[in-house]
C-alpha cells in the first residue's frame, strides 16, 4: 500500500469518528499502525489475538468510544465467537478493518493465502456480518463513513475488506 | 469460601463502579444481589475480561470490575498477557475458581483443580497485583482494599462448588435491555452521549 493511501485510510477513520482501535498487525495494511499510534486523538491497543481485540473494542464502544478492530482476515476465523456473541448477540457496533489476504483482488495472492481468502466472505455471510470489498482508493473516505454509519444503525459489526491497491 | 458470600460483601461496598460478569453462576447471583444500572451481565464465557478492559480504557476515571470464573478465564487466557502489559489502574478482576465446570451439570474438573495456578500465570504475564485468596477473611481485606486502590488487581478466589445460583431466579432482562440500561446509565453519569445509540 502506498503511504498516501495509508494516510487517507487513517484520516478516513478519523473523519468517520473512529477514536479507538484494537489490532493485531498483518502485512497488507500495517502502515496504518504507526499513523494511528502517533495520532493524539486516537487510542491504539494491541491485543493478543483477534477474539480479544473484538471484546476490548466492544467494551470501549459501550463506554462511549467509536471503535474499530484492525486485523488480517485470518482473524475473522479466530474471532468468530466474540463477533457472534458480543458483536451480534449483544448488539455492539464495530468497524472491522480487514487485510483481505487470498481473495481474488489480493495482488499478493499465493497458495499460502488462497484457502483463507476463499472462505472469508462465506464465513462473514454465515455470521450475518455485513461487508464490502475495498480494492481501490475511490471514495475511500465516503465508504468508511458509510460503513461506520451502517454499523451504528445495525448495532453490529461491519467489515471493510481491503485488497487490490491496498495489497500492493 | 462461598461465592455468594463474597458477592454479598462486594455488593455492600459498591457505589458507582461498573461491573461486568461472564456467563456462569456469579452472573445469576450478582444480578440477584445487585440491581445497579452499572451492571453489564455479559451472557458469554471468555468475553467479560475483554469487555471490562475496553470499558476501563474508555473510562479511565471509573472503576471497572470483572466477575469471572475459572472455566471462563481458561477460555481466554490471552487476556492475561494483554492486561499484564496494559495494566489499567481502574480494573479489578475477581475469578471465582470452584475448580469445576459447574454449569455442565456433571461438574467435570477444570485445569485449576489439577496443576494450573491462574494467579501465578497472571503474575508471569505481567500482572503484579495477582493473588490467590483462600478464605473469606482474606477476601474481605483484599477486595475492599482493591476497590479504593489505583492498581490493576487480579484475584483468584478459591470457592466451594455451590449450586445456589440454581435456586435463585435467573435475571429476566434480556441482553439488549441490559445493554441499553447500562449505556443510558453511563450517558447520565458521564454526561455524554454514547455515539451508537443515536436518534430514531
Amino acid at each position: 500500500m502506498k503511504d498516501e493511501l495509508a494516510k487517507r485510510l487513517v484520516q478516513g477513520l478519523k473523519d468517520a469518528g473512529i477514536d479507538f482501535v484494537t489490532y493485531l498487525p498483518e502485512t497488507r495494511l500495517s502502515q496504518i499502525v504507526p499513523l494511528i499510534r502517533d495520532d493524539p486523538q486516537m487510542t491504539l491497543i494491541a491485543a493478543a489475538n483477534e477474539q480479544e481485540a473484538v471484546t476490548i473494542a466492544a467494551g470501549a464502544t459501550l463506554g462511549g468510544k467509536q471503535a474499530a478492530v484492525y486485523m488480517e482476515n485470518t482473524g475473522i476465523y479466530v474471532s468468530c465467537y466474540s463477533l457472534l456473541t458480543v458483536g451480534k448477540q449483544l448488539g455492539v457496533p464495530l468497524l472491522l478493518v480487514i487485510g483481505y489476504l487470498g481473495g481474488v483482488p489480493d495482488q499478493r495472492n499465493s497458495f499460502l493465502y488462497a484457502t483463507i481468502g476463499k472462505h472469508t466472505i462465506p464465513v462473514l455471510d454465515g455470521m450475518g456480518v455485513d461487508h464490502q470489498v475495498v480494492a481501490d482508493g475511490a471514495n475511500l473516505e465516503g465508504r468508511i463513513k458509510d460503513a461506520v454509519r451502517a454499523a451504528n444503525a445495525l448495532r453490529a459489526p461491519y467489515a471493510l475488506l481491503f485488497a487490490g491497491e491496498f495489497s500492493l | 469460601m462461598i461465592r455468594y458470600q463474597c458477592l454479598e460483601l462486594l455488593a455492600a461496598n459498591m457505589s458507582d463502579q461498573l461491573v461486568v460478569t461472564s456467563q456462569s453462576g456469579q452472573r445469576i447471583e450478582w444480578s440477584h444481589l445487585s440491581r445497579h444500572e452499572g451492571n453489564l451481565l455479559v451472557g458469554m464465557m471468555g468475553c467479560a475480561i475483554g469487555v471490562a478492559t475496553g470499558l476501563a480504557l474508555a473510562l479511565p476515571h471509573r472503576k471497572v470490575i470483572a466477575l469471572d470464573s475459572d472455566g471462563s478465564v481458561l477460555l481466554s487466557l490471552f487476556n492475561l498477557a494483554t492486561l499484564g502489559n496494559l495494566r489499567p489502574k481502574n480494573l479489578i478482576v475477581f475469578v471465582f475458581d470452584n475448580g469445576v465446570y459447574s454449569g455442565s451439570r456433571i461438574s467435570y474438573p477444570t485445569a485449576t483443580s489439577g496443576n494450573t495456578d491462574l494467579a501465578a500465570m497472571a503474575r508471569g504475564a505481567g500482572i503484579e497485583n495477582a493473588h490467590t485468596i483462600r478464605d473469606f477473611a482474606d477476601f474481605k481485606i483484599k477486595s475492599v482494599e482493591a476497590l479504593t486502590r489505583k492498581e490493576l488487581g487480579f484475584f483468584v478466589c478459591k470457592v466451594e462448588e455451590s449450586l445456589m445460583h440454581r435456586e435463585i431466579p435467573r435475571p429476566n432482562t434480556d441482553l439488549a435491555e441490559n445493554k441499553y440500561t447500562f449505556v443510558r446509565y453511563l450517558e447520565r453519569t458521564e454526561e455524554k452521549a454514547i455515539p451508537f445509540v443515536g436518534r430514531g
